[in-house]
């Protein structure tokens, strides 16, 4: 059985299949990588550039909103002004970015595959992996879970709008060969894996 | 000190007024979820937290907290992390 369970000794550990653990892991990967692009700024005689002096105290020298549409569902503007929104995105968008790369990774590394921890004398389907969430944790899991399933409602085109029903049944109605249908399948997945660690808190 | 203008007048008497700091209802965002970082970001109890995240679900959006504009800067950058929708804006604005 998948999912998250509190054990007799009161951690809570998460069961996979290793292909579960696959997809969540690819995932994972996909959302440090896409937080880690920054642009490139102009180059100091150095070699570093100006946003690299920028970075070190947690300042972006790109303040424009995300163009890429995944990222601007991660990263939204604070103000409804693009003026205000600018100048919070300068001081604090780097940091968020760290902070949900953070929440990733942690999801990462716990399921990333240890010997001792794949039970390799199973067939690939049946082969599964146990992992205990480590107290204080369980919120970077939680957070980073959510940023998966904002990043591929971007893709199924779940938007904001008052729409979550019927994109629900479009894909239930889908033909089981459309990719699109995997993909909402992961979506919903993640959301119910999300639900089975909250119940627990 | 030069004279004040109107409008610099106006700007100087709304410095006070609270901030405040908006959640907007997303559906990609669990209902257990949303309960779950109210209290955590703000220590409300289950049932205060319950009640405000009905209120972003039915009414599209709810003011979670009032302040002064870096507090509430500091608030939205934090549900931000979680992956909620908010923003903060004067309250006279709303």
């Amino acid at each position: 059985m998948s999912g998250f369970l509190r054990s007799g000794d009161e951690k809570i550990t998460i069961t996979l299949s290793s292909q579960e653990a696959h997809v969540l892991i690819n995932l994972t990967e996909q959302i440090i990588e896409l937080l880690g692009e920054e642009d490139g700024g102009s180059h100091l005689s150095d070699g570093h550039t100006v946003d690299d002096l920028m970075r070190m105290v947690g300042i972006s020298t790109n303040d424009a909103p995300p163009i890429d549409p995944v990222l601007l569902r991660l990263l939204p503007s604070a103000y409804k002004d693009a003026e205000q929104s600018s100048e919070f995105r300068r001081y604090t968008e780097h940091g968020l970015r760290e902070k949900k790369r953070a929440n990733a990774m942690t999801i990462r590394e716990a399921l990333m595959p240890q010997d001792e921890d794949w039970d390799n004398d199973s067939p690939l389907d049946v082969a599964h992996i146990t992992t205990v969430i480590e107290v204080g944790d369980e919120i970077s899991w939680l957070a980073g879970m959510n940023d998966i399933r904002l990043a591929l409602a971007v893709r199924l085109d779940i938007g904001v709008e008052k729409d979550a029903k019927p994109q629900h049944e479009k894909y239930e109605l889908m033909v089981e060969s459309d990719p699109m249908k995997a993909v909402y399948a992961v979506y919903a997945w993640i959301g119910w894996l999300q639900e089975s660690l909250l119940k627990l808190l | 000190m030069g004279t004040l203008t109107e409008a610099e007048v106006k700007s100087d008497l709304r410095a006070d007024r609270p901030w405040v700091c908006v959640v907007w209802d997303d559906p990609v965002n669990l209902m257990s979820y949303v309960t779950h970082v109210f209290i955590l970001l703000f220590g409300f109890s289950k049932e205060k937290a319950t009640e405000l995240m009905m209120k972003v679900h039915v009414e599209g959006k709810a003011i979670v907290n009032s302040g002064t504009r870096e507090e509430m800067e500091l608030d939205v950058q934090r549900l931000h992390e979680y992956g909620l929708w908010a923003t903060l804006q004067r309250d006279d604005e709303i």
